[in-house]
């Protein structure tokens, strides 16, 4: 868990406890965790699919399907509880909050259970022990033996990790940086940005075998027995969960279905690397296309609807109507549109089930009301007294005069502003990626983490941007010389 | 006998501290073309946009109508509105509108006059103001004197009872003047009550019934034309208008 972001979200759940809403703890005398999940007949499993071979998603029959050691070992435990499973995917940052807020039943997300960690959560005992490796470029494999070879040399690991923690405590005279995602570290390496990267063993292999340029190294880390491995983590004080979980784990170790798991999984990645072209994948850029213009198309209209409603009340009498919009468009502009998401998704969860993708919508939505309304109230402004004036002379009434003369006018002196923030939405929307929206972004990663490719998505998605951005504002061109028409028939 | 169409009771217009409308009691009766006149800065336009509620008066009264419109609603003014006309220094036409559209937007939004009634009216008043050929035209197009007389048209179009021009000619270049005046003139002549501010003596001379002469807040005097501008009794009149009359 990425600390930053637990401050912040402590911050917002006292808050929010503050403002006496209840509900927020959801620790119970009598713990009736597991016959919850029993009584809706779904688990529901939060993950960060971008880890293969714990968790990746495959191309299966051209939908995107969650795979991997820790899917199967969630299918056994849903199994033997006699429920369905469903697998919901958010940042590995945000896994821990999506437990807090019960969002989800559990995590499995080859999460190390750190003291850290423990403290907010609940695990199960470890379902797999692994060796830390450290991932360098195969040019350089020769220069490095171990972890001791890399003073001074910058190090890569992924960002809330046990990784980031075992070199911060064991790699001490080597300086971190810090990604969200291994994809992108991989890229970080490749150009030199960092000489090696901590990773699992699992995980070191599977991107080393599928890059030549890359090679693997133990880093002979100093591994307290308790705290090295994965387990399956519960919110506090689900320990019926926990124990019917433990009793799937040992099963599952009994059978030695983890050596199975592990080479399904494999399987399934040679299949995703087969044929990593681009245009093998283009469906799942189609998608991500789809969801950014329909988080956009609807944030758009809700945002114009609320901004105009948001200028009126900022520009009229009522003082009250007046102090809540300038209140609320103050507020909205001065937060980060990714704490909103994650508050509208995580915070408002809490009370109702907001999916990912509605929650993304609201979010954006209501972000971009307060910029359209300060945009509307500008072109409102910009109309001269006369303008109103004359019509009020002519017995036009407020509303008539607003909606006849007024607003067409500032329509016609705002849409290039407007134009802006609808193209700024395109790219803004993005960041509903994070609570796990397949919006273009969050595709881009997918097929970053299929293809062990880091650079060619990327170009694609932002060819992809641009001609939507591009394609948009001359859209708007057209209309705005069109209104612009009424003054040219001289 | 004629019959009094506004009558003024008392009316004082305070800005803050500045007193800009000091205690004016008048009665404008039915066809009356009343011309004010008087420095800038001497609450001829406040006056004016007193009458219609534009501004609204600190206290005092204003009836219009035998009706007192100084406690109306927003509501209730839309409707006495619809018959006091105004016509402004700076034109105001809707840009966004062609001049027909600007003439048939209020007879169609507040009187729900049909397209076809509103367009043979606009059509009809923008012939009295000789821009038949112009109703098509974006307000861009037109030239100053031009788009004041399709003004006149558009507050014509809600068949007042009282028309107010506030200083109609003073933003014109000088060869545009004479149309409007023609056109304000003709109006005068049909029996239509007006109240001009205007610095337009030649005007005031040869149309209005009464000149008052505005200073201070105050109608400080009034009287017909001639006598007015031949005999006037004040000091501050004959300061003003010398000083006029010299340009």
């Amino acid at each position: 868990m990425k600390k930053k972001w637990m401050r912040w979200l402590t911050a917002l759940l006292v808050l929010l406890s503050f403002l006496g809403f209840s509900g927020i703890n959801h620790v119970q005398a009598a713990d009736d965790s597991l016959q919850k999940v029993k009584d809706k007949g779904v688990l529901v499993m939060g993950t960060s699919p971008d880890y293969p071979p714990y968790e990746f998603l495959v191309n299966d029959g051209g939908k995107n399907t969650t795979v991997g050691i820790d899917i199967s070992i969630a299918k056994q435990i849903a199994k033997d509880m006699g429920v369905k499973l469903q697998i919901k995917s958010m940042d590995f940052d945000l896994l821990l909050v999506g437990l807090q807020t019960g969002k989800v039943d559990m995590v499995i997300s080859a999460m190390t259970p750190t003291s850290e960690r423990k403290q907010s959560v609940d695990f199960s005992e470890l379902y797999y022990t692994a060796e830390q490796s450290i991932i360098v470029n195969k040019a350089d494999a020769k220069l490095y033996k171990d972890k001791d070879s890399f003073v001074g040399k910058k190090i890569g690991v992924q960002t809330g990790s046990l990784q980031a923690d075992l070199a911060k405590e064991q790699m001490s005279s080597s300086p971190q940086l810090g990604l969200a995602k291994y994809t992108d570290l991989v890229l970080a390496l490749k150009s030199h940005k960092v000489e090696g990267i901590v990773a699992e063993e699992p995980v070191a292999l599977a991107y080393v075998q599928h890059d030549p340029d890359l090679a693997l190294i133990n880093g002979k880390f100093t591994l307290d027995p308790s705290e090295n491995g994965q387990a399956i983590g519960f919110a506090k004080g689900a320990t019926s969960l926990v124990a019917a979980a433990n009793k799937s784990i040992d099963k599952i170790k009994k059978k030695g279905l983890i050596k199975q798991y592990m080479t399904e999984a494999a399987d399934k990645m040679t299949t995703n690397t087969t044929d990593t072209s681009m245009i093998h994948y283009w469906k799942y850029f189609a998608k991500g296309i789809g969801y950014t213009l329909l988080i956009t198309a609807i944030s758009v209209v809700i945002g114009v609807i609320l901004g105009t409603l948001l200028a009126l009340m900022r520009l009229g009498k009522n003082k009250l109507l007046h102090a809540l919009a300038v209140a609320y468009i103050e507020f909205v502009r001065g937060t980060p549109l990714m704490i909103q998401v994650m508050f509208v998704y995580f915070g408002l969860g809490i009370f109702l089930d907001i999916p990912a993708l509605l929650a993304g919508i609201i979010a954006v939505a209501l972000n971009s009301g307060a910029y359209v309304a300060e945009i509307i109230r500008s072109g409102i402004e910009s109309i001269p007294v006369g303008q109103t004036e004359a019509a009020r002379s002519l017995g036009l009434s407020q509303k008539q005069t607003m909606q006849s003369v007024v607003f067409p006018q500032a329509l016609k002196n705002i849409w290039p502003a407007l134009g802006n923030e609808f193209i700024s939405l395109i790219k803004e929307s993005s960041i509903v990626s994070i609570i796990g929206v397949t919006d273009l972004i969050y595709q881009l990663k997918v097929v970053q983490t299929a293809t062990y490719k880091g650079v060619q998505p990327i170009i694609v998605a932002m060819v992809i941007y641009f001609v939507l951005t591009f394609g948009l504002s001359k859209i708007l061109g057209y209309f705005e010389k069109r209104m612009k028409h009424d003054e040219a028939t001289h | 006998m004629t019959k009094p169409l506004i009558e003024i009771d008392h009316l004082v217009k305070k800005f803050g501290d500045n007193t800009v409308l000091n205690d004016i009691s008048e009665t404008i009766n039915q066809g009356d073309v009343i011309v004010v006149i008087g420095a800038s800065g001497g609450g001829k336009s406040t006056f004016l946009r007193s009458l219609n509620l534009l501004n609204k008066p600190t206290s005092g009264k204003i009836a219009f109508e035998g009706t007192d419109i100084t406690g109306l609603s927003e509501k209730e003014l839309d409707q006495v509105r619809e018959k006091m006309g105004m016509v402004f220094q700076q034109f105001n036409l809707f840009p966004n509108m062609t001049v027909l559209e600007n003439i048939k937007l209020a007879p169609m939004k507040v009187k729900n006059a049909t397209d076809a009634e509103a367009t043979a009216q606009a059509l009809a008043l923008l012939k009295q103001v000789g821009l038949e050929d112009k109703a098509e035209a974006y307000p861009a197009s037109l030239s100053g004197g031009q788009m004041q007389r399709v003004a006149i048209a558009r507050a014509l179009a809600m068949s007042p009872d009282v028309m107010l021009f506030d200083e109609p000619t003073s933003a014109l270049d000088p060869e545009m003047v004479g149309e409007v005046l023609k056109v304000m003139q003709d109006l005068a002549k049909s029996g239509m009550t007006m109240i001009v501010v205007t610095h337009e003596m030649g005007f005031a001379h040869e149309v209005a019934d009464q000149v008052w002469f505005m200073d201070q807040g105050v109608i400080a005097e009034k009287g017909t034309p001639e006598q007015i501008f031949s005999a006037p009794k004040e000091e501050r009149t004959k300061d003003f208008l010398s000083k006029v009359l010299a340009q």
